[in-house]
C-alpha cells in the first residue's frame, strides 16, 4: 500500500495530509490533526459521536473513507465558536443543560447547526428525526429538544 | 476497527470506471457513499485490493422525467430522493422507504444503487474477527454449516435493504453497464435469493440507473417497516404495497413484495390476487395478508425471533394495503 498525499478542508483551513489510504475521516481528525472533539464510539455508523459536517450536511466520519472528503468542506465541532464566542447552539445546550458526559454533544450540536441552517424554525418532530441518529446515553434527549427548539427562529444570530 | 489495505481508483469518468472494473476484475469493490462498505471492510468481511470511487464522475446523480418513467441515476443519495417531490407525488412507497432507512447522517451519504447492492446480513456473521474466528466459517463465510440453524443446509442470511422492495413494487428496472455492453432488467431479477451471495451482479459491471416506469390512470403506493425503534435500524420484516384502481377502491394490479422475510426481496403473487378486480373488504384484506405467511423464510439470526418476525409480515403486509387503498381513494 503506498502513501498518498492529499488536501483536506477544514474549518476553513487547509491540511495537507501525507497518510495511507485506508484511514477514515474520523482517524485522520483525532490521531493525525488532534482535533479530538470529535468522538470515536461504535466505529460502525450505529451512533453518531462521530459526526462531522460535509458540505453542511451531517455524515459519520468512522465510515467515510478520508479520500472521499477531498474537495469538501468539513467542519467539525472545534470550528463553530468563533474565538472566545460559542456557537448559539453551544449557548443553548449549556442554558438548557442538554450536556451531561458531553460524549454526544459535538454530534449533537454539529447535527442541531445543520437543522437550523437548512431550516430555521424546525418543528419539535423535525427536530427529533433531524437528531434521530445521534445516540445520548445521558440526558434522555428532552434537554437537546428543548436547547434547539429554544433556537427556532433565532437563526445565526 | 482499522480498515484493511486497500488502494484507491478515483476514475473521472463512467467510461474509465468501466475500464478500471474490467482491468481489476475480481479485486475491486465500487464505494458510493461506503455506509455499508466501509463497515464491512473494517469487519474484514470484504477485503478488496482495489476501492473503486464514484466520487469524482460527475453524472451519476440526480432524478429525471423521460418519456413515461423517472430514472433515478445510481449515485443519488438518498436524502435527494426523500426531497424529490416528483419522488414523493409519483411513488408515495419509495419515498417513505427512503425516509426510513437508518437515520438523516446516513441518508445524506448513503446511496440507491449502495442500497440495492448491500450485502444480506446475519448476527451470526456480521460480526468482528474475534467473534468469528471462535466458530466454525458458515456458509456465507466460505464454510459447509448454518450457525443460525441446527443442521440448516443453506444460508438463512437476510436481505435487508428498504429500497429494493420499494422499487420491486413498481416493476423498477436497473440499467448495469461494463466496457463493452449494457443491460437493462427488473430490479426483482437482479437477486440469487441465495445468502452466500443475494446479487446476480458480474464483478466487471457497473449500476447506473434505475428505471420506474410512471404507472398508468389512478394508483397509490405504500411501505410499512418493522424495527425495534424507530431510528437507525434496519427492517427486521418490511412490506411495500402497489395498487391500482378507481377512486372507489376497486383494484385493477397489486402487487405485494416482501422485505426482510428471506436472502432477496419476495413477490407475493398469490396475495396481489386476492386484492385484484374487485373492491376489497376486510376480509379480503385480512387474506391477502395472511397469504404473504407460507412464503416467509426466516430464521432466529436477527434481534428479534422469528416466529415473531413471522406474524408481523402479516400485520405490515395489512397495514400497508390499508394505507395504499386509502390513499387510492383519495382525490388527487
Ligand atoms: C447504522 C446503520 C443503519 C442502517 N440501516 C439501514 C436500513 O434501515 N435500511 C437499509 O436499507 N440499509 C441500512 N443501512 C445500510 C446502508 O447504509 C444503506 O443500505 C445505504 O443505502 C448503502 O448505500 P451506500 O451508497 O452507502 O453504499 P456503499 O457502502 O457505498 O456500497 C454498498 C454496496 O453496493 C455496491 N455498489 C454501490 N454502488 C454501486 C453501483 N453503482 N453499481 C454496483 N455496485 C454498487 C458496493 O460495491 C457495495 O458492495 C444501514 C447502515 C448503517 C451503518
Ligand atoms: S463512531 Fe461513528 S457512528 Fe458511532
Ligand atoms: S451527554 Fe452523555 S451521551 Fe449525551
Amino acid at each position: 500500500m503506498k502513501k498518498i498525499t492529499l488536501t483536506l478542508k477544514i474549518n476553513d483551513e487547509k491540511y495537507e495530509i501525507i497518510t495511507y489510504p485506508n484511514r477514515t475521516l474520523l482517524e485522520i481528525l483525532r490521531d493525525d490533526l488532534l482535533l479530538t472533539g470529535t468522538k470515536e464510539s461504535c466505529g460502525e455508523g450505529a451512533c453518531g459521536a462521530c459526526t462531522v459536517l460535509l458540505d453542511g450536511l451531517p455524515v459519520r466520519s468512522c465510515l467515510l473513507l478520508v479520500t472521499e472528503a477531498k474537495d469538501c468542506e468539513i467542519t467539525t465541532i472545534e470550528g463553530l465558536a468563533k474565538g472566545e464566542k460559542l456557537d448559539p447552539v453551544q449557548e443553548s445546550f449549556i442554558e438548557h443543560h442538554a450536556i451531561q458526559c458531553g460524549f454526544c454533544s459535538p454530534g449533537m450540536i454539529l447535527t442541531a447547526r445543520s437543522l437550523l441552517n437548512h431550516n430555521p424554525a424546525p418543528t419539535e418532530e423535525e427536530i427529533r428525526f433531524a437528531i434521530s441518529g445521534n445516540v445520548c446515553r445521558c440526558t434522555g434527549y428532552a434537554k437537546i429538544v428543548e436547547a434547539i427548539q429554544a433556537l427556532s427562529n433565532r437563526g445565526r444570530e | 476497527m482499522r480498515l484493511p489495505p486497500f488502494e484507491v481508483l478515483e476514475p473521472a469518468t463512467l467510461k474509465n470506471a468501466l475500464s478500471m472494473l474490467e482491468k481489476h476484475k475480481g479485486k475491486v469493490k465500487i464505494v458510493a457513499g461506503g455506509t455499508e462498505i466501509v463497515g464491512l471492510m473494517k469487519l474484514g468481511l470484504s477485503v478488496p485490493p482495489y476501492i473503486l470511487s464514484l466520487r469524482k464522475i460527475k453524472n451519476l446523480q440526480g432524478i429525471k422525467e423521460s418519456k413515461g418513467q423517472i430514472i433515478i441515476r445510481s449515485n443519488t443519495t438518498l436524502r435527494e430522493i426523500i426531497e424529490s417531490s416528483l419522488i414523493n407525488d409519483l411513488f408515495k412507497g419509495i419515498s417513505q422507504a427512503a425516509n426510513l432507512v437508518a437515520a438523516p447522517p446516513i441518508q445524506n451519504r448513503a446511496t440507491i444503487g449502495g442500497n440495492i447492492f448491500q450485502n444480506s446480513r446475519c448476527m451470526y456473521y456480521n460480526q468482528s474477527e474475534l467473534f468469528r474466528n471462535g466458530l466454525k466459517p458458515c456458509y456465507k463465510a466460505g464454510g459447509v454449516m448454518c450457525r443460525a440453524v441446527k443442521g440448516g443446509n443453506r444460508c438463512f442470511s437476510v436481505y435487508q435493504s428498504d429500497m429494493a422492495p420499494a422499487l420491486i413494487s413498481f416493476n423498477a428496472k436497473a440499467k448495469l453497464e461494463k466496457s463493452d455492453s449494457s443491460r437493462t432488467i427488473l430490479i426483482s431479477d437482479l437477486f440469487t435469493g441465495k445468502g452466500e451471495n443475494p446479487h446476480s451482479i458480474g464483478e466487471n459491471e457497473l449500476l447506473t440507473d434505475i428505471i420506474i416506469p410512471i404507472p398508468k390512470g389512478q394508483y397509490s403506493s405504500a411501505y410499512e417497516k418493522l424495527r425495534i425503534r424507530k431510528s437507525l435500524e434496519y427492517p427486521l420484516m418490511s412490506s411495500a404495497v402497489f395498487v391500482s384502481g378507481n377512486m372507489n377502491g376497486e383494484v385493477i394490479d397489486a402487487r405485494i413484495v416482501l422485505g426482510a422475510a428471506g436472502s432477496s426481496p419476495k413477490i407475493i403473487d398469490k396475495a396481489s390476487k386476492v386484492l385484484k378486480g374487485k373492491k376489497p373488504s376486510n376480509k379480503d384484506i385480512e387474506a391477502a395478508s395472511g397469504a404473504v405467511l407460507q412464503f416467509v423464510e426466516v430464521a432466529d439470526n436477527l434481534p428479534v425471533p422469528a416466529s415473531y418476525r413471522r406474524k408481523m409480515a402479516v400485520i405490515y403486509t395489512k397495514r400497508a394495503i390499508q394505507k395504499a387503498l386509502k390513499d387510492l381513494r383519495k382525490d388527487r
